[in-house]
């Protein structure tokens, strides 16, 4: 390193420029900018200082290069002179140096300074000037400026190197510095090599998996909407790209696991190699953090992030455009909230690396025909019901797909809800052709078509079917409605609350009269209302918590002599699917003893998934009433559900049969066995492999490998709580211990053993180390730290084992 | 014999292809009995003309002409009459069959348990289909159409559909709808099953406490007296439920094919009476006083 400082001295002395990126430093200097998200209703960029001042350092690199570029071409061959090694045959020197006299009063480093001249002698190997460059006279001039351009680059790198604190940070610049001035020696294109890798470091990358996670989660949206969490997106992408991230020193301060910290330092120094140091040292090779990293990055850092970003749009709120406003505060919180809960599922498709969803009907739209707003394959929509005014206190609900003739329907509901199944297709494997399923689809659409000799005795129709087919024949209707207290409500709408609040207070003797008043004509509540002979005979009361992002059912019932007849089914479908147009995903409800069946049917579970946080003081509380709560899976069109998994087993049903068509055949059979043959391998079997028969896959449990087993054990042995096993209990210190144990263990015998390659199973591995925690617990009382320390590694290494997919629960 | 799900299909395919045919000959018949009337109705036109009227010979070869003519198709309308009631007999079969197939195969132990909505769908489906008593002139309705009563000695059989006085709680009766398992002599008890499958099953209940339900329906237009007035308090089968709550008649069925409409006796609502329901003739039976006081 001593080599080095003096080399850096020399350049900071013959640096000659004044820097230009003073303020080019490690302060967050994101912003919440979507101005390049190609967005309709972003606003303009917000005017943060961060950004402001990278800017602006930017554009001064750019000017001062430009400046470098304009030089004569003298100007710029003593420049690069202090950068080129000497040609002078069997000279070692690597960079002219000035004479010492030069500078022997402390000049300051201004442009106007006149540079020294070709003849000048260098200090270091006291050959002139000229030899220095003459390798550089033929050069193009694109390949001058070029070279001189890496040189303002090193000056700006060797700036930020002096001025940074982090050691780590310091010796990265030191890297990316030498590095430089190798490639300018040598006239090459800089090449970063090493133990980091290659960019991208993990797939899916971020931005693909955030662009994932909005098809996703939103696909269900109407355009405006979608455009917004499209608009978000982008704008976090951004955000992302332009992040300043926590040195690893600082980290470690928030998280003890070293093995995190492990990661996230390689992380952050590929961060900085690749793309922070080269957005402003445009001669090294510039990737977007978005593009080469994954989840484990975005893992490591989301948390922090988002509360900076958070806290930055707090403080910006006053300056933005009033919709941006809307946008940033309303939207961008719960947009984060979701990313968040799919960032940390264990089994989220959005970081499947094939994962491709259709996209949303109107974005297909927009791609294929601008003008076009038909939209295919609609199923549900709302319409405003459209003879009088209350159009914000009524919505109509009605299928879409409905008046389509059957065969076409079936086959949108078999494209909608076969994403997964569409790719397997245009990979060309063995999958059956579309084809084959429309042929199918059309034969099982026919009325004549018959499911077999029980079809005449057939009673196990679904539950939603018989209403679905009252629906269709317009003999019921279903609406969303509610009172108002500000606008009008319409006489039909207030008729239908009097009627739903009959049923209600019918259905439902233990509530009082007044209680369900109070509710069904509060306003924030609505009623998703049940209509037949043009009278309510069946509603949902809920409330929506927009904020929360779920609904609560308050009220839900039919009239006693239209139950069983699947109209409470196909009241909760429809509301599902209400929900998911609105982006609302969860329910809760309060269950009394006869309801936990029937919201048991519906998907309801008493495990409530979401954070009591979330709705605690939101929801009404009932005493002896059980919390249930349905999550909603937004790509599943509830209403169709039933009739979907039907058709989908209907064509596997025709397609096993098909198969069973095509491969039949009789084989004489084996004689071998009489022969004396005891056994023989089932691929052996005349026909077996015909008919779909595939050997088994080898039994999944393979050595496990050393390497992972040493980062358990390292991790374990670094854990805070694993001092009292790191080696074997001394006599000396307690003498009954060996009469109480008779088989000790300890983590540095575990190493040894480890390394003589004895633990050829994970199920040896497993039993040292829990016999290393159950001698602890037999020796000491659950008193003692020693007792504690035990439970709290044994948890540790459970869980590491988990990590590394070794641990079978 | 077992009665499996194939044989039972293939006897309603039997059953269906033999009306078909007699659906074709009913028609064959109806055309035939068309021409018949027409003669008639001309010769009785011609006999009726003054002009002839002098022509005594003639009068006479007419009405005898016209004899013959009523005669005939007189033998006409009871072919046709015998066609349709082998039509008709052949549509029971069908629903015998798929009754008897329905008892074997809760039997046999597969119980694919039948969802509640199945079941209420069973439940109007064999109301709909309960065979319709035609009776000849001047015959009364037999006993079991309509609410016309059993005799005092009628046993019913296994399978019939009855309304069962059981003990649901401590000192709580319902009468429910169940179906006769056996008769027991001895002891003078039936053995029934509740229908709906979810419940306690089987019940061991005097004869007392089982009424069977009509095993024909009356037609309003030719066997008022087998319905009850309007008026009457009855038990009735509340909808898509299984059990029979106290009601009073409002309307009687307009055809054979409609249900009555009453009034359930419901404290929930003001005036004592629920809003008027349609309950088909089949659940609908005479009270037996001083039980199933049901609310």
């Amino acid at each position: 390193m001593s080599q080095a400082t003096d080399e850096i001295a020399d350049i900071a002395m013959t640096s000659t420029e004044p820097d230009s990126s003073q303020n080019h430093t490690h302060e967050a200097t994101s912003s919440l900018s979507a101005d390049d998200a190609s967005s309709s209703n972003a606003g303009t960029p917000a005017g943060s200082e961060g950004q402001a001042s990278r800017q602006s350092n930017l554009q001064r690199i750019q000017q001062r290069k430009q400046q470098v570029f304009n030089w004569p071409h003298n100007k710029k061959l003593l420049k690069l002179a202090i950068y080129s090694a000497c040609q002078t045959p069997d000279c070692n020197c690597n960079g002219w140096k000035t004479p010492v006299t030069q500078h022997a009063g402390k000049t300051p480093r201004a442009d106007n300074q006149p540079l020294a001249s070709f003849n000048d002698v260098c200090r270091n190997c006291n050959h002139v000037l000229e030899k220095h460059v003459s390798q550089l006279q033929g050069l193009p001039v694109a390949e001058v400026n070029r070279l001189l351009g890496a040189v303002v680059d090193v000056e700006n790198i060797f700036m930020s190197m002096q001025r940074e604190d982090d050691h780590n940070t310091k010796q990265v610049y030191y890297y990316l510095f030498k590095i430089l001035r190798k490639c300018i020696l040598t006239r090459s294109q800089p090449r970063i090599e090493g133990p980091l890798g290659q960019p991208p470091f993990e797939r899916p990358s971020i931005a693909k998996a955030i662009t994932n996670f909005v098809l996703y989660k939103f696909n269900s949206l109407p355009q405006r909407e979608w455009q917004t969490m499209y608009d978000l997106a982008k704008m976090f992408l951004h955000c992302f790209n332009h992040w300043n991230f926590e040195t690893p020193s600082v980290r470690k301060l928030q998280v003890s696991n070293p093995e995190d910290i492990s990661a996230y330092q390689i992380n952050y120094t590929r961060w900085l190699v690749f793309c922070h140091v080269p957005a402003f040292c445009d001669s090294l090779p510039h990737y977007d953090t978005s593009l080469v990293f994954g989840r484990t990055l975005l893992r490591a850092v989301f948390k922090s992030v988002c509360r900076q970003l958070m806290d930055k749009c707090h403080l910006e709120r006053d300056r933005m455009p009033p919709e941006k406003r809307v946008l940033v505060l309303t939207h961008f919180p719960r947009f984060l909230a979701l990313l968040e809960e799919e960032i940390f599922s264990p089994n989220s498709p959005i970081w499947d690396p094939d994962y491709k969803q259709v996209p949303p009907n109107h974005l297909q739209a927009m791609l294929d025909n601008k003008t076009s707003s038909r939209r295919v394959g609609e199923f549900e929509r709302v319409t405003a019901s459209g003879d009088s005014k209350d159009g914000f206190t009524t919505v109509t609900l009605s299928s879409g797909s409905i008046k389509q003739e059957g065969v076409k329907r079936a086959g949108v509901s078999v494209s909608g809800t076969g994403g997964k199944r569409r790719r397997v297709c245009s990979e060309g494997s063995d999958d059956v052709s579309q084809r084959t399923v429309a042929d199918i689809v059309a034969t099982i659409s026919d009325p004549n078509y018959m499911c077999g000799p029980d079809a005449l005795f057939q009673t196990q129709a679904p539950r939603d079917e018989a209403a679905k087919i009252e629906e269709q024949r317009k003999l019921i209707e279903f609406h969303v409605i509610g009172n108002s207290l500000t606008g009008p409500v319409n006489k039909q709408t207030m008729l239908w609350l009097i009627g739903l609040h009959n049923v209600f207070s019918h259905q439902l003797p233990e509530m009082t009269k007044e209680y369900i008043s109070q509710l069904v004509f509060d306003p924030k509540h609505k009623t998703l209302a049940l209509i037949k002979e043009g009278r309510p005979i069946g509603g949902i009361c809920f409330r929506t918590f927009h904020s929360q992002g779920f609904s609560e059912i308050v009220f839900c019932a039919v009239t006693s002599n239209e139950q069983v007849k699947g109209y409470g089914t196909h009241l909760m479908n429809h509301l599902k699917d209400y929900h998911i147009r609105n982006n609302i995903l969860h329910f809760l409800t309060f269950a009394d003893e006869f309801a936990i069946g029937y919201f048991k049917k519906q998907g309801f579970s008493k495990d409530i998934k979401l954070p009591r946080a979330m709705y605690q003081g939101y929801i009404k509380d009932y005493e002896g009433a059980t919390l249930m709560h349905c999550e909603l899976n937004p790509r599943i069109v509830y209403t169709q559900f039933t009739s979907v998994i039907r058709m989908q087993k209907e064509i596997v049903k025709k397609l096993i049969d098909m198969r069973q068509k095509e491969v039949r055949k009789i084989y004489p059979g084996l004689t071998c066995f009489k022969e004396g043959v005891r056994s023989l391998p089932p691929e052996c079997i005349p026909g077996a492999r015909e008919a779909g028969w595939r050997a088994p896959p080898p039994p999944h449990d393979p050595d496990p490998d050393p390497v992972t087993l040493r980062n358990v054990l390292h991790a374990v042995k670094n854990h805070a709580t694993a001092w009292p096993f790191l080696k074997p209990v001394d006599k000396a210190e307690v003498p009954d211990y060996y009469d109480h144990i008779k088989y000790p263990m300890d983590l540095r015998t575990m190493g040894e053993r480890l390394k003589a390659r004895y633990y050829v199973s994970k199920r040896l591995f497993i039993a040292d180390m829990t016999r290393i925690f159950n001698n602890c617990r037999l020796y000491n009382s659950p008193d003692t730290d020693y007792y504690r320390c035990a439970n709290t590694l044994e948890k540790y290494f459970q869980t590491k084992m988990k990590e590394v997919g070794l641990w079978d629960k | 014999m077992p009665l499996t799900a194939d044989v039972a299909a293939q006897q309603v395919q039997e059953r269906l292809r033999s009306l078909h045919r007699l659906i074709y000959d009913i028609e064959a018949e109806r055309s035939r009995n068309e021409q018949c009337i027409d003669a008639i109705l001309r010769a009785e036109k011609s006999t009726g003309s003054p002009s002839s009227a002098d022509d005594s010979s003639g009068s006479s070869q007419q009405v005898s002409q016209l004899k013959s003519l009523y005669k005939s198709g007189l033998t006409a309308a009871e072919q046709e009459e015998r066609l349709l009631r082998a039509a008709l007999s052949r549509i029971y079969e069908i629903r015998a069959i798929k009754n008897e197939r329905r008892i074997q195969a809760r039997h046999a132990g597969n119980k694919e348990t039948i969802g509640c909505g199945a079941l209420m769908k069973l439940l109007l489906s064999a109301a709909q289909t309960l065979p319709l008593h035609v009776g000849r002139a001047g015959e009364r309705a037999p006993p079991l159409c309509g609410a016309v009563p059993a005799d005092a000695g009628h046993v019913a059989r296994p399978g019939d559909a009855v309304a069962a006085l059981v003990r649901v709680s401590d000192n709580e009766d319902n009468w429910i709808l169940a179906e006769v398992v056996s008769w027991l002599p001895a002891q003078g008890k039936y053995e029934v099953d509740d229908i709906d499958e979810e419940q306690k099953n089987r019940h061991v209940l005097s004869k007392r406490r089982v009424v069977p339900l009509p095993l024909m329906r009356a037609d309003p237009r030719t066997d008022e007296h087998a319905l009850f007035p309007k008026g009457a308090v009855v038990m009735a089968l509340y909808p898509q439920t299984t059990c029979f709550y106290r009601a009073v008649v409002n309307r009687l069925p307009a055809s054979a094919a409609d249900p009555y409409e009453v009034l359930f006796e419901d404290s929930s609502y003001a005036d004592g009476y629920s809003p008027p329901e349609r309950v088909a003739q089949r659940y609908v039976i005479a009270i037996k006083e001083g039980k199933g006081r049901a609310t």
